[in-house]
């Protein structure tokens, strides 16, 4: 298989920038990457900006009415649009706001001065353009990064893991956080970031989203036996879910 | 000779053996037949009903039924494939000359010799006739040797409809009797419309002397099955292929389990008095 | 052929000559639970532990383990085969049982040399167990909590000492190593004896049907109201299968490096419980729901296994029970499906065509 080295560019909404360092990070001890593709564009690293790209990889979530311009911009360009990171493929921790009322927010953030920035409610990119795949967490894993470009270039697109985070957490043999009186959303979050949190003895915050087929009335049942009120379980499940979670009881943003 | 399948016991059972892609033939946009050779004349010496774990190196492995009938495996056998998935959508962009590999045969073949002298009806549905066209070019290689020849196949549109020049020949027989039908039909299609049960009504069977064949896609099995056993068709002597995740296609894997049984090895082929009281297995 | 008896304070010694020769994996513990892990140094092993997260399986079958390589350009392809001689020391009888069905499931039709190679290499110096490891665990019920065969060697502590089993001409010539296991004299006997007959009631039974009637219990079970309960309760978070000594289900993965030509193919485990497990390529799922998946499962653990390779498919170690955070378990399981027990007439009134 002989083909050109497809051109790829990076491309930042709103988000901490947070993946694209990952993606920086991952170079160094891949550096083969930098011979298998062209780098084109990426504001991070490099001060070119070249427009002619067939992978797009799209960091952060779609938070005002004119980035959906940008975005569609990319995608006509495009061959392959990735969505990279929680923000991206989830709203991510922007959606935390779809919950309130929105002058409610942009009041809290801008004071006075709240007119002067445009804003709506936070949501993923695929809910502004087609996206053809994904790269979740946050921020998102190096490893799974780099063997997702492969997938690329072998023609092939790579799929979000099935898996719930507590397979990954056990075949580590992770000492379950519930054990230690945490909480955890693990039985209902995709794997594939090595259980890092319940690694460290802390509980899954949900950053790389929901698994296809979520049994989320019964892990909220086991959250509340784990002593946590109704109210604490909605707030660990809006901190990367809330968009996630608005989608699934039907409900608007405000 | 060598044969592929003492390949595997030599080393590992996991490692395929390299083989070519001699020819690739685009039966529909989603469908080819790939023509394969296995290295230094080596044989895979299959039977009909049978099948290979087939790789594309770097992105996976997967059953595929194998197309070619024994009878005209002149050092090659076809595989005929759907870009369904992963590995199937890298396959579809390889050329001759390509290398991918293969293990196997595995699988309980269809018991041939038990259909020896028997009206054979076939109901196929789809993809189905991949496997199916090795145990009817099979048997019209060896065609003294049984009843009537009925064949019975439906696809969705005329444009699905898969192996059309070999249809044309079996049409032209007069010892096959083949009847077509699609779901929806195009411009210029003047056969008939339905789904495959449609077509039982054409047929006329001696049904204790008759053993029925059926291959598609599992939604079509409960309401063949219905027909077959309605025609008094013995339940020992109808026949399926069952589709399952057969990862690792010698019993070990469990992803094609069905109750107790191993989709891989103890079939892919089954009659209905094995597995009538295995729920969820139709 | 008798026992040997070594005093607790030549153990180390042993172990130290292990580790001449070989890679010694047994139970350490790391933070606040066990784990099967390479020991370094005799001071690492702790005979005393409870349970462990994952079973000694793992020595024999890695979660993530390279069955082969290959690199196009050249045409070379090699299988991955690990013949490291291992001891594997501190198994408990119940994993040694789960090994057994491993064993009969690798060698059975094409054998997989993979697995082949590994327990050809690995010595099992399995651990009488003298009280239950925790609450969950129900080895007695389920037959497994003593063995006659499948060690190399086996302890049983008498306290001040080791009373060794010699199972295998290996695990002789792996207890050679030490001048300080002797032939067992006749007091040796008695608390060996006294040992074994004390344990005994330590352990409940906590099953109300014995393991024989499992598989009849199952049969009649298919339909049962309960499967839709678990199913209801069930995470589909897949721990039960990936902990279980008896479960040895797995995908196989390709890695490639930056040329797309070399790379690995990687066996990794997977677990029937998982929503995926019986996906096919055109997205048809055939256990679609948990119920549907934890159904599969336990009836392998109480039918399948039992039925293919005569051997108990659910060993007792409570492992899944200590996962589950809904408390799906085969106990309370196996106890209601006795307790609702579908007769056999009634079902084929209804179920069967």
């Amino acid at each position: 298989m002989t083909q050109q080295k497809p051109k790829i560019a990076f491309f930042d909404f709103a988000s901490c920038e947070g993946c694209q360092l990952t993606v920086i990070d991952s170079l160094q001890t891949n550096l083969e990457l930098l011979n298998a593709v062209e780098i084109v564009n990426f504001r991070e690293a490099m001060s070119e900006k070249g427009q002619d790209y067939q992978i797009a990889f799209i960091e952060g979530s779609c938070s005002r009415k004119s980035d959906e311009a940008r975005l569609q911009a990319i995608r006509e360009q495009a061959d392959i649009v990735v969505a990279l990171g929680a923000c991206a493929h989830l709203g991510g921790v922007n959606a935390v706001r779809n919950r309130q009322p929105l002058e409610d927010v942009r009041t809290y953030v801008y004071g006075n001065k709240a007119d002067w920035y445009e804003t709506y409610p936070a949501r993923p990119i695929s809910q502004v353009i087609t996206v053809d795949a994904t790269i979740p967490g946050c921020p998102i894993d190096r490893d799974e990064f780099i063997a997702s470009v492969k997938m690329l270039l072998q023609g092939r697109i790579p799929k979000l893991p099935e898996t719930p985070l507590c397979v990954e957490c056990k075949l580590l043999e992770n000492q379950c956080v519930y054990t230690m009186g945490k909480v955890c959303l693990g039985p209902i979050v995709r794997a594939g970031c090595k259980a890092i949190c319940p690694s460290f003895g802390d509980g899954c915050e949900g950053c790389r989203g929901l698994v296809s087929e979520p049994n989320m009335e019964s892990l909220k049942q086991v959250m509340a036996e784990h002593g946590m009120a109704d109210q604490d379980i909605s707030h660990k499940l809006d901190l990367f879910l809330t968009y996630q979670m608005m989608n699934l009881e039907n409900e608007e943003p405000k | 000779m060598t044969l592929l399948k003492d390949k595997i016991v030599s080393s590992s059972l996991y490692v395929p053996v390299q083989a070519t892609i001699r020819d690739i033939r685009a039966l529909t946009p989603l469908e080819k037949v790939f023509s394969l050779t296995l290295p230094d004349g080596m044989l895979l010496n299959h039977e009909p009903g049978q099948f290979v774990e087939l790789s594309v190196f770097g992105v996976g492995e997967a059953p595929i039924s194998i197309t070619s009938s024994p009878s005209r495996s002149n050092g090659f056998f076809e595989l005929c494939v759907r870009n369904a998935g992963d590995m199937t959508g890298v396959l579809h962009q390889m050329k001759p000359g390509d290398v991918v590999g293969v293990r196997g045969p595995f699988g309980r073949p269809f018991p041939m010799n038990r259909f020896l002298g028997k009206d054979l009806i076939f109901a196929i549905g789809g993809l189905g006739l991949a496997p199916a066209r090795s145990v009817i070019n099979q048997v019209l290689d060896e065609r003294g040797k049984y009843g009537k020849v009925i064949i019975l196949y439906g696809a969705r549109t005329p444009g699905d409809l898969l192996f059309t020049d070999e249809l044309e020949e079996w049409d032209r027989r007069s010892d096959v009797e083949l009847h077509l039908t699609v779901d929806r039909p195009a411009e210029g299609w003047d056969g008939n419309v339905g789904v495959i049960t449609t077509l039982f009504s054409h047929v006329q069977v001696y049904a204790r002397n008759t053993v029925a064949i059926t291959l598609g896609p599992p939604v079509m099995y409960r309401f063949v099955l219905m027909e077959l056993l309605g025609k008094g068709v013995p339940e020992g002597n109808i026949w399926f292929s069952f589709e399952r995740r057969m990862k690792c296609g010698v019993g070990k894997c469990g992803h094609c389990q069905i109750h107790h049984l191993y989709t891989c090895k103890d079939g892919p082929t089954f009659s209905f008095a094995e597995i009538k009281h295995l729920e969820g297995a139709l | 052929m008798g026992f040997r008896v070594m005093p607790k304070s030549a153990f180390p010694g042993w172990v130290e000559q292990m580790l001449q020769t070989y890679r010694v994996v047994g139970p350490r513990k790391i933070r606040d639970r066990y784990m099967f892990d390479e020991v370094n140094s005799p001071g690492d092993l702790d005979l005393t532990y409870s349970t462990t997260v994952l079973p000694p399986k793992k020595v024999l079958l890695p979660q993530h383990e390279e069955l082969l390589s290959f690199d196009l350009e050249s045409g070379k392809m090699e299988a991955a085969i690990d013949t490291q001689p291992t001891v594997l020391l501190g198994v408990h009888t119940c994993d040694l049982h789960a090994i057994r069905l491993l064993d009969a499931v690798f060698e059975d039709g094409y054998a997989d040399q993979h697995y082949i190679a590994r327990r050809q290499n690995v010595l099992l110096v399995s651990l009488e167990c003298l009280s239950p490891c925790t609450e969950k665990s129900f080895c007695k019920s389920m037959g497994t909590l003593s063995v006659t065969e499948g060690y190399d060697l086996h302890l049983t502590d008498l306290g001040d000492s080791y009373a060794i089993d010699i199972g295998s001409e290996r695990g002789q010539a792996l207890l050679e190593l030490t001048e300080n296991a002797q032939p067992a004299t006749d007091a040796d006997y008695s608390r060996l004896n006294q040992t074994l007959s004390d344990k005994w009631p330590r352990f409940p039974y906590r099953l109300e049907s014995d393991i024989t009637e499992l598989a009849n219990l199952l049969a009649v079970s298919y339909d049962s109201d309960l499967w839709e309960e678990l199913g209801e309760k069930c995470l589909g978070c897949g721990s039960c299968t990936i902990v279980c000594p008896t479960c040895y289900c797995f995908n196989v993965i390709d890695e490639v490096d930056f040329s797309l030509n070399a790379g690995s193919r990687i066996r990794q485990w997977d677990g029937c419980t998982l929503s995926q497990f019986a996906v096919v390529a055109g997205g048809h799922n055939f256990r679609s729901t948990n119920q549907e998946r934890q159904r599969h499962r336990f009836f392998r653990k109480g039918k399948y296994q039992m039925e293919a390779y005569g051997l108990v498919g659910c060993v007792g170690c409570g492992r899944c029970a200590e996962a589950c955070l809904v408390d799906i378990n085969p106990v309370d399981t196996f106890n209601e499906l006795s307790r609702r027990r579908i007769p056999m007439t009634r079902r084929h009134k209804e179920v069967l065509p």
